[in-house]
């Protein structure tokens, strides 16, 4: 099967813990559909002890973009040089909670399934790939809020909100990528895990989610560092098609910036995750 | 021994295994002010020190010893989850390892798991539809199926595991104590299962601290102790060494 490499005695092939990087996709490629069951079955738990149920995928983005706008909009007023507030903190929000959840849910993936670990053998990158994709439905249910609510406050609909389709596929990679990695990284360090959400909740304010940097920041080279930023780009390539008069600079350096941090993150997580492989679950 | 004209199932071929632990007490905040920090005591633990068989279609062999004799270490090895220190695994497939106490998901039913088990275990979502049921029944678990599995005992627990793992029929499965805790009507029904893995041609290990149990599976035996083979030969043999080995350890 798939772990099985070298001819040797006996006609046997020599069972190895490390398989190459390709047989290694093969096999993850091969199990897809354990990662399907386990995100559904996941995001299916989330609200089922609820009264509302799975009401609250819809109600939770809501209730979101309310408090968001009530504090930064109404109180702070930090709502300067956007004229449609709700729809920009509304796509800001879900594409950055997109990312933050993805890995920091990916740095547990190991630890929660510890149990099936133990007991079976799969390739493990399965754990957080099954995480990005529990979060990829999240996402789903956050979109069709998100398309209301910019409808809703006066934005028409035209084709290059399609646009939005290929980011999220990069950003689907992106977040893959850094999954695995930091997944690697708890696994050795846990205390990792209590660290990322701070990392989060200081990149939240780093990357333009409830801002737009174009109207605070004018210096070129401070600029060229939001843009190397793919948290911020993923942020504002989006609010550019679906928010007729954001008006930003640079959308093209941020689709570069986030095919490239896409590529390396998926790379570099997929070979640092893969060279643990077999630590994974061990006491 | 061991008919040379069936083909080889499984190579293991002078396999070493070292753990290198590091001492378990951690120092606190405070200790490492005050003593600066010392790096971890590192012992290196020699858990598997040679070991060399061959396996072949349609055996049955146990394997004895007492604790810390590096068995479970070794099925790790086996099933390709432990890299060894030193020497190689040749096999035919990817080994199935059912260990003691294993999890799964315990907050889920166990219909789910039988569904994430099948399916982490490369099953298509159609074959495990097919074969769901069966599974159940073999498990011997209609009535609790949809309950979590945190609420089964130990027994059944290890029932379902052992459904699922034998329901994709691997070749070479390994079972590291996994039957003990099952019931009568469930032994047999798991031998019954294990005859069946071997009479198509695969292979059965059993690590075991029942006499009983090897004797009724197993047709061949590999005794260990301190990480190296004693004895490894036809049951009877290999158990009645064993029995003069443990049975007078010393004069008092």
């Amino acid at each position: 099967m798939e772990r099985v490499i070298a001819e040797t005695p006996h006609g046997l092939a020599r069972l190895s813990t490390r398989p190459s990087l390709r047989t290694y996709v093969r096999s993850v490629w091969e199990r897809r559909e354990f990662a399907f069951a386990m995100s559904v079955g996941e995001m299916r738990a989330r609200h089922s002890n609820m009264i509302l149920g799975g009401l609250w995928h819809v109600l939770t983005p809501l209730l979101l973009i309310g408090v968001y706008y009530l504090i930064f909009g109404v109180l702070l007023g930090v709502d300067r040089g956007v004229e449609n507030f709700i729809g920009f903190l509304a796509v800001g929000i879900f594409v950055y909670q997109f990312s933050q959840r993805s890995i920091v849910g990916g740095s547990s993936s190991i630890s929660n399934s510890i149990g099936l670990i133990r007991s079976l053998q799969f390739p493990r990158a399965i754990l957080p790939l099954s995480t990005v994709f529990r979060e990829f439905l999240m996402l789903r249910a956050a979109a069709v809020v998100t398309v209301t609510v910019v409808i809703v406050t006066g934005e028409g609909v035209s084709l290059s909100w399609l646009l939005v389709l290929p980011l999220v596929a990069i950003q689907f990679v992106f977040n893959l990528g850094a999954a695995l990695f930091v997944a690697r990284a708890a696994d050795r360090v846990p205390d990792l895990t209590n660290l990322l959400p701070f990392v989060f909740r200081i990149l939240f304010y780093m990357s333009g989610v409830l801002f737009l940097v174009d109207r605070f920041v004018t210096d070129p080279a401070i600029k060229a560092l939001f843009v190397l930023n793919p948290l911020y780009c993923f942020v504002s390539i989006p609010r550019e098609y679906m928010l007729s008069t954001l008006d930003q600079q640079d959308v093209a350096l941020m689709w570069v910036s986030v095919s490239v941090w896409a590529l390396a993150a998926f790379v570099i997580g997929l070979v640092v995750f893969r060279s643990g492989e077999s630590e994974y679950g061990r006491a | 021994m061991t008919t040379g004209a069936r083909p080889a199932t499984m190579v293991v071929d002078d396999v070493h295994v070292t753990y290198h632990v590091n001492e378990e007490r951690r120092p606190g905040f405070r200790e490492t002010l005050r003593q600066g920090f010392k790096r971890p005591v590192e012992r290196s633990i020699d858990a598997v020190r040679g070991v060399s068989f061959t396996a072949y279609q349609g055996e049955a062999i146990g394997v004895i010893g007492g604790n810390g004799a590096g068995k479970s270490t070794l099925f790790q090895v086996m099933a390709g989850l432990l890299p060894p220190t030193e020497g190689t695994i040749y096999a035919n497939s990817q080994p199935a390892l059912l260990g003691v106490g294993a999890a799964l998901q315990p907050k889920v039913s166990g219909r789910r798991n039988v569904e994430l088990g099948c399916l982490a275990l490369g099953l298509s979502r159609q074959e495990l539809e097919e074969r769901l049921p069966a599974i159940v029944h073999f498990a011997g678990l209609e009535e609790f199926i949809d309950l979590p599995l945190r609420t089964y005992s130990s027994g059944m627990r290890a029932r379902l595991h052992f459904a699922i793992a034998t329901a994709v029929e691997p070749e070479i499965l390994l079972i590291d104590e996994a039957l003990s805790v099952g019931d009568a009507a469930f032994k047999r029904r798991s031998r019954r299962r294990i005859d069946e893995l071997r009479s198509k041609a695969g292979t059965v290990f059993l690590v075991s601290h029942s006499m009983r149990s090897i004797r009724k599976t197993c047709d061949r035996v590999i005794w260990m102790e301190r990480g190296v083979v004693m004895v490894d030969g036809p049951t009877p043999e290999v158990l009645e060494a064993y029995r003069a080995y443990t049975e007078d350890p010393d004069d008092d």
